[in-house]
């Protein structure tokens, strides 16, 4: 069967009546499945009306402040937010949601201070971008993801943006690609992941100089035929996809990694949506950024060196 | 049996806290309480298990059996019951296995809590370094043993948590929020690795239940726990969670710069026990490292367990057959004057 197929099968297993996507076949009702759900089934071409009925599903859990959150007993979990803009993006009747949600992600930030003389850690802890959580320090990961929901919602020459592109410049490891967010601690150059490393380079696409992110981008392809598992080789084929590099074996990589679920049962709705995606991005043939081929505002330029 | 700074008293007070006591005594006469509740705590005792083990191609179920036995875990207790192993996943990198508790110490776990009665035994992590679990669970090697033993392992970052007031109260975190799976066990075990922690000074099993708060409601890494305090926070989780067991994968362990960036350390011991203060007091002494010196340590002396040497019946080995010191990082402060004297 072809990815897309085999999408369409599990999109359609994991949907529930009322709107949204379950975490997992027979699972729950899950805020980031379901944005994660509209992204991937808009993308195999779903019908307008059955992708308006996910929507409205995730702009009933929208706080009145704009923010998408875990759950309402957890408010402080925002992190979804970012993902409900880029599945709220070319839909008239969430356009209001959207806009709210863009507005929270404008007005916040992690925290962040000014660093002592004698700080362990190398980055600059001043530079804005966003935490996972609320009152936490800003990471790549949902850095990376705010940036590529801005951009394609419009304020890709917000200052916010600009501020966040030089963030994640500045969390890139001297050796190339990122992590969670930690660059040098103690002296010592951290690990790169190849998730951080996906969803930055991804975010950054059209937004920096090539020569910028170089060692980033040889140090994912030279991981990617190695990896087994969703997020990282979701993140990275999305992430080398963008600077046209998505690798030749790359259909044959998610291949394997689908039949890993003998292994491990099936992957959470999230997950398995962005490997599909990540595999559906060597497909279409086309430098522009997954994400922001989804939006009307595809070559948003931000910072070019 | 090693020496330390503060030499224990009989009624289990160090020099320090008799001090302590004493300046309370004038701070009340004054009407002023300045001396913390904890150096009031009534002593306590517990038990801890040390095993030679040199390498992992050894029987290590029958080693964790020996010591389950040893500290008077009865059949009684694990007979039908449900068992969740705590590992140390953090990340993988090439050539450095000693970042994550062994797959072999797993497998032994798994084996020991079955042959004593236990029904089921699951391994569950939700690492704070990654967000792809599956890719640490798999390059750890874990994944092959696990799956050859048809034992289940759950991603505990992604599971809907549910919410429990802070029995520690130590941070300002009014409530913590632990996986909805915990409340289908019956026991909750620690498999830590035997570590230096640049910001803790050790990661042992205490340190290690970090690993049990969901990265969806924490994030990663957890840094909800870093801005309420990684001491207080590590506080908090073992007084709520209330953890019933511990061991230590000390047969290769990390020191200089741990959690991750550290080199190999060859002592080849397990260490185990039902109270995880007194298991990594005996873990820290076993390093050369004074557990009085480890803050959080320190601060869980005799409110979650004791740290005292002469509070802490030690089983199997000596202490003093397996010490072997673990390199410190002078520039980092958390290792700056924790050596036992």
């Amino acid at each position: 069967m072809s990815l897309h197929g085999l999408l369409a099968n599990e999109l359609a297993r994991r949907a529930l009546p009322e709107g949204g996507f379950v975490d997992r076949p027979r699972g729950r009702f899950r805020v980031d499945a379901t944005a994660w759900g509209i992204l991937a089934s808009r993308t195999i071409g779903w019908g307008r009306e059955i992708l308006e009925q996910q929507r409205s599903r995730l702009v009933r859990e929208q706080g009145e402040d704009g923010r998408v959150r875990v759950s309402p007993q957890h408010p402080e979990c925002y992190w979804p937010t970012a993902l409900a803009v880029l599945a709220w993006e070319g839909s008239p009747a969430s356009q209001s949601a959207q806009s709210l949600a863009i507005q929270f992600l404008l007005n916040t930030t992690g925290v962040h201070f000014a660093k002592k003389s004698e700080s362990p850690l190398a980055h600059d802890t001043e530079l804005k971008g966003w935490p996972w959580i609320e009152n936490t320090h800003s990471w790549v990961e949902p850095t990376a993801t705010c940036v590529m929901a801005l951009r394609m919602a419009g304020y890709g020459q917000h200052d916010r943006v600009h501020e966040a592109v030089r963030m994640l410049l500045d969390r890139q490891l001297p050796h190339g690609g990122w992590n969670a967010g930690n660059t040098i601690v103690f002296g010592q150059e951290l690990h790169p992941m190849p998730e951080g490393t996906g969803s930055a380079l991804a975010s950054l696409a059209g937004a920096v100089d090539e020569h910028q992110v170089a060692r980033s981008l040889e140090y994912l392809q030279g991981e990617v035929d190695r990896l087994r598992t969703p997020i990282s080789l979701g993140w990275s084929l999305v992430g080398l996809a963008a600077w046209g590099r998505w690798p030749s074996k790359g259909g044959a990589l998610v291949e394997r990694c689908l039949a890993n679920q003998s292994r491990y049962s099936d992957y959470d709705t999230s997950s398995l949506c962005l490997l599909a995606l990540g595999g559906l991005a060597g497909e279409a043939k086309s430098d522009v950024p997954l994400f922001q081929r989804l939006g009307r505002n595809q070559a948003s330029v931000v910072v070019s060196s | 049996m090693s020496g330390s700074v503060n030499q224990r008293s009989t009624v289990g007070l160090t020099r320090r806290q008799l001090l302590l006591v004493g300046a309370a005594g004038l701070a009340m006469g004054s009407g002023l309480l300045l001396v913390p509740k904890r150096y009031f705590r009534m002593p306590q005792h517990a038990e801890a298990f040390v095993a030679k083990v040199d390498h992992y191609q050894l029987d290590i179920a029958d080693v964790i059996t020996r010591g389950i036995r040893e500290l008077g875990v009865s059949p009684e207790e694990l007979k039908g019951k449900r068992i969740l192993l705590k590992p140390n996943l953090v990340e993988t990198a090439s050539g450095a296995p000693h970042i994550n508790t062994h797959p072999l110490v797993l497998r032994g776990a798994v084996e020991a809590f079955l042959n004593l009665g236990a029904s089921m035994v699951m391994v569950a992590e939700g690492p704070g370094h990654r967000r792809d679990t599956l890719a640490v669970y798999e390059e750890s090697g874990l994944a092959d043993v696990l799956t050859e033993d048809r034992i289940p392992f759950h991603d505990l970052n992604y599971i809907t948590g549910y919410e429990l007031s802070n029995a520690g109260r130590q941070s300002s975190m009014r409530t913590l929020t632990f996986p909805g799976l915990f409340q289908e066990v019956d026991w909750i075990v620690s498999v830590a690795k035997m570590k230096t922690h640049h910001w803790a000074g050790v990661t042992l099993s205490m340190k290690n239940l970090f690993g049990v708060m969901p990265g969806i409601y924490y994030g990663w890494p957890k840094n909800v726990l870093h801005q309420a305090g990684i001491e207080n926070s590590i506080l908090d989780i073992n007084a709520t969670l209330k953890p019933h067991f511990a061991i230590v994968d000390g047969i290769v362990g990390m020191e200089g710069d741990g959690p991750i960036m550290g080199d190999p350390k060859h002592v080849g011991v397990l260490v185990m026990g039902r109270n995880l203060a007194a298991v990594d007091a005996t873990c820290c002494r076993i390093m050369g490292i004074d557990p009085y010196r480890v803050s959080y340590l320190e601060r869980a002396d005799n409110w979650l367990g004791p740290i005292s040497e002469t509070a802490i019946q030690q089983r199997g080995e000596a202490i003093a057959s397996v010490q072997t010191n673990f390199s410190l990082i002078e520039q980092i402060p958390a290792h700056r004057g924790i050596r036992l004297a």
